[in-house]
């Protein structure tokens, strides 16, 4: 639950605690951490299953990780000092979280809940290309087309890539300017869809404090709006997310921050990733005070977590949060493919069956074509993906790992090929902003091959 | 070259323990070897063997981390017994930096890393770095390339800032061969800010880096 004293005995921890090279934090606070327990808790996934079947794994990483977590701490680069809680104050906190949030104002508002393992309560749609990068001219439509779809419940803005015909820079006036100009934008985005109630995060483009804090007051995101920022991979913090913590907190803001740990990095392979994104996710809770929490697990070359790797411990993660924990959770589907390829949306099948029954409250994007290609994005794609949270809710794990290795099976072998599509003004129709037939054509041709899988799309 | 000390060699990279990998380099200069035939037949075949395995990932950063700290420890070692040779056991010399307005460093230690491991000198200058700083320590290390990481968008003017400070100054000029990489950089980018190279990933960092060193270049 935030509150001003646990924002205050934040601030002290990271002020008092332990100094620490930010080498010996990386290496023998993170990585021999993580090793450390894998080991002791006999952390082995299966390396032939997406989706975990296996209950008692998820409980021991969710030990695993809360006494990883409470071992380790989180670094704060500013004061070069880890900020620590012992574990029965991480597990005393946890049970102050919220399970339940309302999101968005009027009839636009939608509930966010925890969820459970295989639980048949649907879980929201972000639907959005989650901070991707846009031109300035494309903004409106583009986020229309996302915020315009029935399945979609909250969104994210894009990032501009420039605002006002200018390059923006971190910790500039322009930056401050691109946070407003985003928010304006997303307004105009809200009403043209007709659902100006609609809950949104955003300004995840700013990277300084300055430029989010300008626009994170009730004149940009409103109470029911949400407001984020990322850990630094790993478990890392400044006094820039500090700042942006201490602004929402006295906003009454909701808090809706993310970690995204590295496969293959300081945590190792399946069973270092799962614990490490299960203790970021604890620790966004539990230090940072957030009211929902969630990840996009990288894959160090393609950028993406739709690979059998990074499901599989973001699977293992998020069931033990599920079952250990009533937090609300969200993972972020991003697929290497990008609008108009038959990849992009076997990823995103595949991600999403796997999601949800592995009991997130929300699912981000998709951030198609990894994020990283200019407008390489469009609405129909979370449409898509809505249909696949309905079709998902309830059904159980064994079910879901059929289906996810099917999907895999047609995308495994592309994801080095990168095959990042077209951008949005090919696939979309800017004057109705409806997608083309063709890429129409192409979803519903996947959808009829998932429901021969046993995927119940309507 | 002593098969067995070579695979002792071979055995402590791989296992990240530089005080059985300084001692199995000892041996083998005791036993007559050429500090230069030590590193082209033994160490660089298993370093090249080290980054392969992590490109399929196979192997995790940690390993790759404790592999270069072996290494990184032989050459304290065998570097002063090898005059002029010295140079023909590195790669290159590469100041490496994520700019201005990026705390991101994850990535850029990755190919930090992986550059050691395949015989780069690196000199890492951390994140958040000023193009003048950069520059500074390009200079002092005596560079033969600049690599540069941005993640975020709006950092990525801060690394076009390096790239023209350096073209466009009488003293830098053609000094340094520039690559950049990250998140928010793509190819074309890195083609109309006057970059020398561009890697996707850390696996196309190294090759960048060594065609750079070859001085074929390659186009960004």
């Amino acid at each position: 639950m935030k509150n001003t004293s646990h924002l205050l005995d934040l601030i002290r921890r990271s002020l008092a605690g332990p100094l620490v090279d930010e080498e010996d934090f990386n290496l023998k606070r993170v990585s021999q951490g993580v090793y450390r327990v894998v080991r002791e808790y006999e952390i082995r996934a299966n390396p032939a299953a997406i989706v975990n079947q296996d209950d008692e794994l998820a409980d021991r990483v969710w030990q695993a990780a809360l006494d990883f977590l409470a071992a380790c701490g989180v670094y704060c680069q500013d004061t070069r000092r880890v900020i620590l809680y012992s574990r029965e104050e991480i597990e005393a906190r946890l049970r102050e979280a919220p399970s339940q949030v309302w999101l968005g104002e009027g009839t636009d508002a939608c509930l966010e809940v925890a969820r459970k393992v295989e639980d048949a309560r649907v879980p929201l749609n972000m639907g959005s290309p989650i901070g991707s990068p846009v031109a300035e001219e494309l903004f409106v439509p583009l986020m229309q087309s996302y915020i315009q779809e029935p399945g979609v419940d909250v969104t994210c803005a894009a990032s501009l890539m420039t605002v006002f015909g200018q390059e923006v820079r971190t910790g500039s006036p322009l930056e401050v300017l691109a946070a407003w100009h985003e928010a304006d934008l997303m307004r105009l985005a809200l009403h043209k869809a007709g659902r100006p109630g609609m809950a949104w995060t955003g300004l995840t483009m700013s990277m300084s404090d300055v430029g989010q804090l300008s626009a994170a007051g009730p004149a940009g995101l409103r109470p029911g709006d949400m407001h984020t920022f990322g850990l630094i991979s790993e478990l890392k913090t400044n006094f820039a997310i500090l700042n942006k913590l201490a602004h929402a907190i006295r906003l009454g803001g909701i808090i809706d921050p993310y970690a995204n740990p590295i496969y293959g990095g300081l945590g190792g392979g399946v069973e270092g990733q799962a614990v490490l994104i299960a203790a970021a996710m604890i620790a966004l809770s539990a230090f940072f005070m957030a009211a929902m929490v969630g990840s996009s697990p990288t894959h160090p070359f393609n950028f993406n977590d739709t690979g059998p790797e990074v499901m599989r411990a973001a699977s293992l993660a998020f069931q033990a949060l599920a079952r250990n924990s009533h937090l609300m959770t969200n993972l972020t589907v991003t697929p290497v493919g990008g609008p108009g390829t038959r990849t992009l949306l076997y990823e995103c099948l595949a991600f999403t069956v796997m999601s949800t029954v592995s009991g997130i409250s929300r699912i981000l994007g998709p951030r198609s074509a990894t994020g990283s290609i200019p407008g390489h994005f469009s609405g129909l794609e979370a449409r898509f993906n809505g249909e696949v949270l309905q079709a998902a809710a309830g059904m159980e794990r064994g079910q879901a790992e059929q289906i996810v290795q099917r999907a895999l099976s047609k995308y495994a072998d592309q994801l080095d090929k990168k095959p990042y599509g077209m951008p949005f003004q090919e696939v979309y129709d800017l004057d109705t902003v409806q997608p083309k037939a063709g890429w129409l054509a192409l979803v519903e041709e996947v959808k009829k091959e998932a429901i021969g899988w046993g995927l119940p799309l309507a | 070259m002593d098969p067995t000390r070579c695979e002792d060699l071979r055995s402590a990279i791989f296992a990240g323990d530089a005080e059985r990998g300084v001692s199995a380099a000892r041996l083998l200069l005791a036993a007559g070897q050429a500090p230069l035939e030590v590193f082209s037949g033994c160490i660089q075949p298993a370093l090249v063997e080290v980054g392969e395995r992590f490109s399929r990932l196979e192997l995790f950063l940690p390993e790759l981390m404790g592999a270069a700290a072996v290494v990184n420890a032989i050459q304290e070692v065998l570097l002063p017994q090898m005059q002029g040779d010295a140079s023909q056991a590195t790669s290159g010399r590469i100041v490496i930096a994520t700019v201005s307005g990026d705390l991101h460093d994850i990535g850029k230690n990755i190919v930090k890393t992986l550059l050691q491991v395949n015989g780069f000198q690196v000199r890492d200058l951390g994140v958040d770095v000023a193009a003048e700083r950069i520059i500074r320590a390009a200079e002092d290390f005596k560079a033969d390339i600049v690599a540069l990481s941005a993640l975020m968008l709006p950092s990525l003017p801060y690394a076009r800032d390096v790239i023209e400070l350096l073209q466009g100054s009488e003293r830098y000029r053609g000094r340094f061969k520039v690559m950049v990489g990250g998140g928010c950089v793509s190819r074309e980018w890195a083609r109309q800010a006057g970059a020398d190279g561009y890697g996707d990933d850390a696996v196309e960092a190294v090759q960048v880096a060594q065609a750079l060193m070859d001085k074929a270049g390659v186009p960004p």
